[in-house]
Parts: structure tokens; sequence; C-alpha cells
């Protein structure tokens, strides 16, 4: 699959609520050959601070009008500078990388999908693709589940909710739908016995991503994660974007996949979670300087 | 249009003679910063670069260090990989034919734990096709066996260049840290082992820690600083290498632009390896190639070779006694 580097021009930056933006390009080459779940390196600025790209998902792809769409949340001194561009100012994308989500064969399918915060991102674009390829008659079975601190992290249900698709809405602090973590809504769904999906997708937090990979591999069902390392390059050169592999073939033998190149979607099974939790990345420290 | 300077087709000349070795141009990638060539196929033509340096090979294929191996810094990033790569034998049949086929000249940069594993690794790529020279690894400051060890001791160092002369034709070059006290100690080390041509500078022994976990930001708690932050550094190791040594010399560290890379040129260099720079801009090193192409020919130079090593540092004002005098009369 070729990989592309091309100027995009911003075609709109909005803010949606919160630390979250909206960020809309026009980079034809880029928008045609994107799937979901896949990402792109983006060059905040030119110069050297910040020094490397940011990787970012689709959370839409235009292919016809040559547009992606990112929604991004401002965490660093990157996600700052990205959130105050002027409108009609270029950026440098490499794209499209990474393996991206594989859609099920079978279109009437009952899938789950997994949100936690920002992790809506990707979903949006792969939930726009099942249901458009399915229709909106026999879809019922999808079933988003979204999850996020607290409501003012929370996408407004407008943004999510789309014909075919039963949303599920929770915040760790109650301030919408349901109280508690995501992952345990999902697990109470599920128990009710009326819905069991064929597959998963999920992207969210580690801690999330962790849970979610448990349950999977505890219930047997097959879990597209995707999931995140700190990137230089994003095109599987640097080798710095590595994750403790399961199952390495000599037994205590260490094994790495690369989130860039492997991934970032991965099976809950292909991962080492006890070694990936131990080092999750550090929180920012921007707010104090 | 004035004179076209340069050769018969008015581009000004590029190619440059290192010791035994002849790149087409002195723009080459820097070994860990590049895969194995292929990953930057679809970004530029690997046939307008000097060579192409691969990453560390070693015996056997390395897991390398856990993560986090990167972090950025101001102006900089560091790294700790810890050397994973394929291994000789898989790099010999997955991935130098890509890089043969394709006619890019390839150097392969080798890393061992003993002596007689650089020997090895030395023996079993000099008879392999499409390999042009081969640039030892010295160097690596993240690896807690070999690398740096070798190359933080002349004697060492000499010993491993030794090493692997004695069982190569090939062009040999050595890849030297600039963490040492004096770096031209090093290069006469490797010069007197035999290598044909000093690279410098490997990355530099640094560190971060984040103030929330109290943890080092490297699993690897040490790692290896890059990018625009060390090209000083650098310089100022090219230039004393370049006066330490007949050898020729290549210039590495925070080359990013056609400027950088003919400073290190101007320096002494006799060639640059581009590495950081990769990541940000995938297409730096046709960038680099055309603008030191332009420079020349704006500058009226008809041969690199004539502006490499053209330092002037008799006088550090910029101006002519002349011009000095002038400027003095005018002021008085
Ligand atoms: C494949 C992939 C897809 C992604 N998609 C999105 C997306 O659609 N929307 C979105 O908002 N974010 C996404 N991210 C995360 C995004 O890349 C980081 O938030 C961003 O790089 C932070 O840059 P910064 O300069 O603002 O922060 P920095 O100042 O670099 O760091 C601030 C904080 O962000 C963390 N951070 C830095 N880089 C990453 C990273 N690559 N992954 C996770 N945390 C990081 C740091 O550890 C630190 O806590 C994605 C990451 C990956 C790997
Ligand atoms: C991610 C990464 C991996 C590297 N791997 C190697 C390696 O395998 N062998 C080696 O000799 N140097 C390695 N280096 C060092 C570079 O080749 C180069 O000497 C150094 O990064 C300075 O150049 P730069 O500032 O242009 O990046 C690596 C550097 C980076 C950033
Ligand atoms: S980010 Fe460089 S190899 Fe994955």
């Amino acid at each position: 699959m070729e990989k592309i580097i091309e100027e995009g021009r911003i075609v709109s930056l909005e803010r949606v609520l919160g630390q979250i933006y909206r960020l809309r390009l026009h980079c034809p080459k880029i928008a045609r050959a994107a799937r979901p779940g896949q990402f792109v390196m983006l060059r905040v600025r030119e110069g050297t601070d910040p020094l490397l790209r940011r990787p970012f998902s689709f959370s839409r792809i235009y292919a016809l009008k040559g547009e992606l769409e990112i929604l991004f949340r401002v965490v660093g001194r990157g996600t700052l500078l990205l959130s105050r561009l002027p409108a009609d100012s270029t950026l440098s994308l490499v794209g499209p990388l990474g393996n991206g989500f594989t859609l099920p064969a079978d279109k009437s399918a009952p899938l789950a999908f997994i949100a936690g915060g920002i992790g809506i991102a990707p979903l949006l674009e792969l939930i726009a693709q099942v249901v458009g390829g399915r229709g909106q008659k026999g879809s019922g079975e999808l079933h988003l589940f979204y999850g996020a601190r607290s409501a003012v992290e929370l996408l407004p249900e407008e943004e999510v909710t789309i014909a075919g698709l039963r949303s599920h809405f929770a915040t760790d602090d109650g301030s919408f739908g349901y109280q508690g973590r995501i992952t345990r809504m999902f697990e109470d769904v599920l128990a009710e016995g009326a819905f069991r999906p064929l597959q998963i997708y999920s992207c969210g937090p580690l801690a999330m991503q962790y849970n979610v990979a448990k349950w999977a591999l505890a219930n047997d069902m097959p879990a597209q994660l995707s999931l995140e390392s700190l990137m230089a390059c994003g095109i599987g050169a640097c080798l710095g974007c590595a994750l403790a592999a399961a199952t390495p073939k000599e037994a205590g033998e260490e094994r790495f996949v690369h989130v860039c190149e492997d991934g970032p979607i991965f099976s809950a099974g292909s991962i080492k979670w006890e070694k990936i939790l131990a080092q999750q990345t550090a929180p920012p420290t921007w707010p104090f300087n | 249009m004035g004179k076209n300077p340069g050769t018969a087709n008015g581009a000004p000349n590029l190619a440059v003679q290192l010791g035994p070795l002849r790149l087409k141009n002195p723009v080459m990638s820097a070994s860990g910063t590049f895969g194995y060539g292929k990953e930057y196929s679809s970004f530029l033509d690997l046939r307008a670069l000097g060579a192409v340096v691969v990453k560390g090979i070693s015996l056997k294929p390395r897991a390398g260090n856990p993560p986090p191996r990167i972090v950025e810094t101001a102006g900089g990033m560091m790294n700790a990989i810890g050397l994973e790569n394929v291994g000789v034998e898989k790099f010999l049949e997955a991935k130098l034919p890509f890089l043969r086929e394709l006619g890019v000249p390839v150097i392969v940069n080798i890393f061992g734990n003993t002596l007689e594993e650089y020997r090895e690794l030395a023996a079993r790529l000099s008879g392999a096709e499409g390999v042009c020279a081969i640039e030892i690894n010295v160097s690596c400051p993240n690896v807690k066996e070999g690398g740096m060890v070798f190359g933080t001791d002349p004697k060492m160092t000499e010993a491993v260049v030794r090493a692997v002369r004695t069982v190569t034709t090939l062009p040999v070059i050595t890849k030297l840290t600039p963490n040492v006290t004096s770096i031209s100690e090093l290069a006469k080390a490797a010069e007197g082992g035999g290598s044909d041509i000093i690279s410098c500078i490997n990355t530099l022994a640094a560190m971060a820690v984040d103030v929330f976990s109290r943890r080092p930001r490297l699993a690897n708690v040490v790692g290896g600083l890059s990018g625009p932050a060390v090209k000083p550094v650098a310089i100022r190791c090219v230039y004393e290498v370049t006066r330490a040594v007949k050898c020729p010399v290549i210039g590495i560290g925070g080359i990013g632009s056609a400027t950088d890379a003919l400073e290190f040129l101007l320096a002494g260099a006799s060639a640059v390896q581009v590495g950081t720079a990769n990541f940000t801009n995938p297409a730096v090193m046709s960038d680099i190639i055309e603008g030191i192409s332009r420079f020349l020919a704006v500058e009226a130079i008809e041969d690199i070779n004539s502006f490499i090593g053209s330092l002037d540092t008799s006088c550090v004002f910029p101006f002519s006694e002349d011009s000095c005098a002038l400027i003095k009369a005018d002021m008085d």
C-alpha cells in the first residue's frame, strides 16, 4: 500500500466542546486511499518546535470530496498549536498509515463498538462505513458504548447517533448516562442476554482497552483494539513504537510489535498487557508552565 | 543567462571520493533512521541518494529494549531502541535484495558484543553483492554489552577495527561516539586499526525524567540524543577529527537542510548522513541534494570537492583587512 506525503489545506477547524476540536483537511490523495482505523502523521508546523510529527486517526473520510476529518483532544504543545491554526493554512501529512480495522464480511453481523474519550474518533468513520454498507434495515444489532470522564468530555449525542445504531453512554461521574466505566456498562448490557456481538471494535485509554481485551479473551470473542504508542516516524523506520507482544516463539524470549506497522489495530490476544500497563505514558506537564 | 558553472550539462559536480568509496553525491541516510530503505521508497527515489546506510545489524536477531523507547526533547529526540534488528541472515535474504535490485549503494552498519562477532559479521557481509561498505558501530549508548564500551577506549576501538579490517576488502567506516573527552584520540585509533573512513557522531548520552511518576521517560533510563539540538556538537567533532586524521570523514548530527549539510562539508566532512530529519520529512534527503546543487550553482562552484574543508579559520571577522580599514575610516 502506497504511503503518501501531501500538503493538506485546513477547510475548517472548530472547537466541539471542552478540549476537543474537529479539524477538516483537504488532502485528496490521502483521503482517497484512507480506510477506517488507519492514521496520518501530521506536522503541526514547520521548524523544530515540536520536532516530530503527531499521529491522528481519521474520524471521517470523505473520499469523493478529497477531505479528511480529525477529532483531537488538546493534551500538550503539539495539539495546542494545532488547535490555534488559522483556517486556510496548510499542514504536511504522511499517510495513510497502519493496518486499519477489518470490516466483517457478514453484513448482518451484530457488532459492538466501545469508545473511551477521544477514542471515539476512529470509530465514527468505522460505524459510518458499517452502517452505510448494510442499509438502514437489519442493522439494529449495532451497539455503540461510549464513555468519558464526564459530560464535558463526551461528544453531544447527536454527533454520534446515526440511524441503525444503538448508543449507550456512560460517564465516570454520572453527569451523563450510566454512571461508571463504559466497560462495566458493556458487561451489564451483555449480561442481560439480548445482545451478543460477533465482534468488538474498541478505541480508548489503555486501562479501558485492557478491560475490553480481558473480557474478550475470557468470553472468547474476537476484538479489534486500536492501540497507541509514542511515535517518531510512523512508517516502520525508527522502531520506537514497540509494544510487548504476547506468545513469544521461544519461551522467555521477548518480542515486540510495532504500532505503526503491525497496528494500530491489534487483536486482544496479541499483546502482553501486563507489560504495557506498567509503562503508561505520563500526563502532560504544560498546565504548570 | 550568465555562464553556467559546473559540468557539461551545467549542473555542479556532486560526486565525492572517500578513500576507496566513490559516491555520486555526499548525502546518505544515517543508520537506524531509514529502516532498510524500503520504508522510504514511496517518498523519494532511493537511487538519487549517495548511499543508504541501513539499521545496525548483529549476528543474531535482537528484540531491542522495552518501551517507551523514544521521547521528544527541545529541538531533538532521545531514543533507546536497543539495536532491534532482524539479524544478518534475514538481512541478506529479505532486506538487501530490494536495495541491490534498485542499484542503490548499501552501507551496512554492524554491531557486535565481542571482537569475534564483529569479525564474523564483516566476513559474512564481505561476499554479499550490493554491499559497498561496512560501517562499524562502536558507539551505541543504549546497550549494556559492547557498543560504546568499544568506542570509548582507543585500544578497544583499534582492536575492533583491525578485526574487521583483516577479514574484508570492503571499505571500512568507523562510527564514533561523542561521549568521550577527546574524539580525536578515538579517530586516530580507528585510523590506526585500518579504518578507511571515520563517521561521527552517534547520539549523545542523555536522560529525561517525569515529575508525576518520578520515573525516567525511557524504560532504558538513559538514551541517545539526536536531531537539530546536537548539530553544533557534531560540527565541532567533525572539525576536530578532520584535523586529527588523514582519512575522510562523514559528518552526522542534526542535519535537516542543505545548508546544514554544507556546514559539515565546510568544516571538513567529505560526506554527510541524515538521521532524525527523515522522521520529520521523509523526503528530506532529496530536498537536501537538490539544495546543495542549487547552492553550488548560485555560488558558481563547479565541483563540490573545492568547497569541502574550505573553512577559513584565520580571521573570525568576516571582512578582509582592507574592508576592516575602510569601516574603521568610516567610523572615525
Ligand atoms: C495511531 C494513533 C492515533 C491517534 N489518534 C488520535 C486522534 O484521533 N485524536 C487524538 O486526539 N489523539 C490521537 N492520538 C494521540 C495523539 O497522537 C497525541 O495526543 C498527540 O501526539 C499529543 O501531542 P502533543 O504535542 O499535544 O502532546 P505532547 O506534549 O507530546 O504530550 C502530552 C501528552 O500526550 C501524550 N502523548 C504524546 N504522544 C502520544 C501518542 N502518540 N499517543 C498517546 N499519547 C501521547 C504524552 O505522553 C503526554 O502525556 C493518536 C495516537 C496514535 C498512536
Ligand atoms: C531511532 C534511532 C535509531 C538509531 N539507530 C542506530 C543504529 O542502529 N546504529 C547506529 O550506528 N546509529 C544509530 N542511530 C544514530 C544515528 O545514525 C545518528 O548517528 C544520530 O541520530 C545523529 O544524527 P541525527 O541528529 O541526524 O539523527 C540511531 C538514531 C536514532 C534517532
Ligand atoms: S513510529 Fe517509527 S517505527 Fe513505528
